[in-house]
C-alpha cells in the first residue's frame, strides 16, 4: 500500500485503539496496587496513588497461591518437554521422510484438535483415575499435551520442509543415520521454529483450566488457574487480593511473550491454532 | 547373504520409528478416551456402577435423554447466540483493527503485538478480570458510563440475567479480536499493492477499492478466520465458567457447560459422555470444511499462510 501522507496521525489512532482495547490489562495491575480501601469505591481512580503492595501480600498469604504457581511451573515444562521429545521427531518424520500412511497421520494430527476439552476431561477423568494417574503431575502433563502435540506437529511440518535436503544427503552420505541427521544437521536450523512452539505450548499449559479443574483431583498438583477461580469464590470482594493473583499469573505469560514475541508470531501465522 | 536394505527402506523404517512415540501417546491419551466415551455413552453408569464394575449396556437410552432434556436445548441455543454473537463481533473489529494494521506507520509493530496480549493471557484470568471490569458498584465500565454522562445505562451485567450473556460474549469478544486481526493481517498483506494504486489512478475511492479490490480478494482467507473462529468459540468453556459459572438461571449455561454439570457434578456418565459425543458434531462439520481448504490450499504455492 502507499505509504499514508500523515503516518504519525496513523499512530495516534492506533494508540488510542490500542490503550483502550488494553483497558482491562491496566485496570487489573491498577488495581493490584491501591489500597484496599480504595478499591471500592464508585468513582474509582485512574491511577494507583498511593502505590501499595499490600494485596500482593495478602494473596501470597491465601493458602496455596505459591504451591499453585509452583505446580503450574512444573506442569508447563513437563509439557514443553514432551512436547517437543514427541513432537519434533514426528514433525521431522511427517515433513521428510516418503512412507506410506503419513497423509493420514497429518490428517488425524488435524482432526485431533477438533475435539473441545470437555470431551476429552470426561473420559480422561475414569480412565486416569484407574491408571493411578489422577492427581499427579504426569496426569496433567499428558492431557495438556494432547493440546499440545498436534498443533506443535501442524506447525513444524512447513518448517522442516524449507531446510533445504542436500544438507541432509550430504550428511546422510557422511555416514549419519536419520537420528544424527535430525539431531546435528536439521535441529539447529529450525531453532526459530521449535523455539515458538515451545513458547505457545508453555503458554497453553500455563493457562490450562479444565483439565486442572478435572483431573488434579486435590491442591497438591492443582495448577495456578484452578485457584484463582476457586479464590474468586472465597474471596469475592476482595478484588485487590484477586487482581494481584491475576497479574501474578499474568506476569510469566507477558515475559515469554515478550522475549519470544517474533518466533511466536510467526508460528501463530503459519499454526493458527489453540487448544 | 542377506541383500542389505537399501538407503530409501532404511530412511522410512527410520521414520516410522520417529512416528511411533508421538502417534503412540495420541492413541493413549486421545483417541482411546475418546472410543471410551462412546462405550461409556451405551452403558448406565453412576458412580457406584463405575467403581463396582456392574455397568450396564442401556444402547441408545443415554442419548435419548439428553434429546428429551430440555435443559440441553436451552443450551444448544445459548451456545448458538454465544458463538454467532462472538463470531460476527469479533471477526468485524478484527478486520477493522486488520485494516489500520496493514497501513504502514511509526510504533505499528509494538502496538500490534500489545494487542495481542489480550489473547494470551490464560482465560481464567480474563474471565476473572472481566468480572470486576463490570462489576456493579466499582467496575471499570460502569464508572466509565458514568463518566461520561451515561450513568443511567450503568447496569449489574453479570447478575442480571437478561445481559450476562451480553456480558460473557464481551468478554470472549475482547479475547478473540486480536486472533482475527493477525490472520487477517496476513491476507491483507498478500493483495498486491498494485492492484490499488491502478485502481487510485483510475478514479477510484477508498470505499470502492474496498468494496471491490480488498474484500473480494479477502474472501477466502476470511473463511478461513470464520471457520477457526467457529471452532474455537464452540469450545469456550473457561471464561464463561469464570465469569458466571453458567447463571444466573442458566442464562448463559453453553453446551460446554453442560456437559460439564451432567458429568462432573450429577456423576450421570453414561448421559454426559453421550452429550460430549453430540458436542462433537459442530467442530467435525466445521472440521471437515476446513481440513478440505487446508489440502486444497497446501497443493496451491501461495496458500500456506493461513
Amino acid at each position: 500500500m502507499r505509504p499514508p501522507r500523515r503516518p504519525w496521525l496513523l499512530t495516534a489512532v492506533a494508540t488510542a485503539v490500542t490503550a483502550a482495547f488494553l483497558l482491562p490489562v491496566y485496570w487489573m495491575a491498577k488495581t493490584s496496587l491501591t489500597r484496599p480501601d480504595r478499591i471500592l469505591s464508585p468513582t474509582p481512580q485512574w491511577a494507583p496513588t498511593p502505590v501499595t503492595g499490600r494485596n500482593y501480600a495478602t494473596a501470597l498469604g491465601y493458602a496455596g497461591l505459591t504451591r499453585a504457581l509452583l505446580n503450574s511451573l512444573v506442569i508447563s515444562s513437563g509439557v514443553v518437554a514432551l512436547t517437543l521429545l514427541l513432537g519434533v521427531p514426528l514433525a521431522y518424520a511427517l515433513a521428510r521422510v516418503r512412507m506410506r500412511g503419513s497423509g493420514t497421520m497429518v490428517l488425524a494430527l488435524l482432526v485431533a484438535q477438533l475435539p473441545p476439552a470437555i470431551v476429552l476431561a470426561a473420559p480422561l477423568f475414569i480412565l486416569e483415575r484407574r491408571a493411578g494417574l489422577a492427581g499427579t503431575y504426569l496426569g496433567l502433563i499428558a492431557a495438556d499435551t494432547t493440546l499440545t502435540l498436534p498443533f506443535t506437529v501442524i506447525v513444524l511440518r512447513p518448517v522442516l520442509r524449507g531446510v533445504p535436503s542436500e544438507l541432509e544427503e550430504a550428511a546422510q552420505i557422511d555416514g549419519c543415520g536419520l537420528p544424527g541427521v535430525l539431531l546435528r544437521v536439521v535441529l539447529p536450523l529450525m531453532v526459530p521454529g521449535v523455539v515458538a512452539t515451545a513458547g505457545l505450548s508453555f503458554l497453553i499449559a500455563w493457562g490450562e483450566f479444565l483439565f486442572g479443574l478435572t483431573l488434579a483431583g486435590g491442591p497438591d498438583v492443582q495448577p495456578v488457574t484452578v485457584l484463582l477461580n476457586s479464590f474468586v469464590g472465597q474471596h469475592g470482594t476482595s478484588w485487590g487480593a484477586l487482581m494481584a493473583t491475576a497479574t501474578l499469573i499474568s506476569i510469566p505469560v507477558v515475559c515469554v511473550f515478550a522475549l519470544f514475541q517474533r518466533f511466536i508470531v510467526g508460528g501463530l501465522m503459519t499454526g493458527g491454532v489453540r487448544g | 547373504m542377506k541383500p542389505s536394505p537399501s538407503p530409501a527402506a532404511r530412511r522410512r523404517r527410520a521414520g516410522y520409528l520417529f512416528c511411533l512415540p508421538g502417534m503412540t501417546f495420541l492413541a493413549l491419551f486421545l483417541a482411546y478416551p475418546l472410543c471410551y466415551n462412546v462405550w461409556t455413552s451405551v452403558h448406565d453408569v453412576d458412580l457406584g456402577q463405575l467403581l463396582g464394575g456392574t455397568e450396564r449396556f442401556n444402547g441408545l437410552d443415554n442419548y435419548r435423554a439428553v434429546l428429551d432434556d430440555p435443559a440441553f436445548w436451552h443450551a444448544v441455543r445459548i451456545s448458538l447466540i454465544f458463538t454467532l454473537g462472538s463470531l460476527l463481533l469479533q471477526f468485524t473489529l478484527g478486520f477493522a483493527l486488520a485494516l489500520l494494521f496493514a497501513r504502514p506507520f511509526p510504533l505499528n509493530g509494538l502496538l500490534r503485538s500489545l494487542l495481542l496480549v489480550a489473547w494470551l493471557l490464560p482465560p481464567v484470568v480474563s474471565g476473572t478480570l472481566f468480572r470486576w471490569m463490570l462489576d456493579a458498584e466499582s467496575g471499570a465500565y460502569n464508572a466509565l458510563l458514568s463518566a461520561v454522562g451515561l450513568g443511567g445505562l450503568g447496569h449489574d451485567w453479570l447478575t442480571d440475567p437478561s445481559t450476562s450473556l451480553a456480558g460473557v460474549i464481551f468478554a470472549n469478544i475482547w479475547v478473540g479480536v486480536p486472533f482475527n486481526m493477525l490472520l487477517l493481517l496476513v491476507g491483507l498483506h498478500t493483495i498486491d499493492p498494485e492492484l490499488h494504486e491502478a485502481a487510485a489512478i483510475d478514479g477510484a475511492g477508498a470505499w470502492q477499492r474496498f468494496r471491490h479490490i480488498t474484500l473480494p480478494l479477502m474472501r477466502p482467507v476470511s473463511v478461513t478466520v470464520l471457520l477457526l473462529g467457529l471452532l474455537y468459540t464452540f469450545k469456550v468453556f473457561d471464561i464463561v465458567f469464570v465469569m458466571t459459572g453458567g447463571g444466573p438461571v442458566d442464562a448463559t449455561r453453553v453446551l460446554s457447560l453442560y456437559v460439564y454439570e451432567v458429568f462432573f457434578t450429577s456423576f450421570r456418565f453414561g448421559q454426559g459422555a453421550a452429550a460430549g459425543l453430540l458436542l462433537l458434531v459442530v467442530p467435525l462439520l466445521a472440521g471437515v470444511f476446513y481440513v478440505r481448504r487446508l489440502r486444497r490450499e497446501e497443493d496451491t504455492p501461495a496458500g500456506g499462510a493461513v
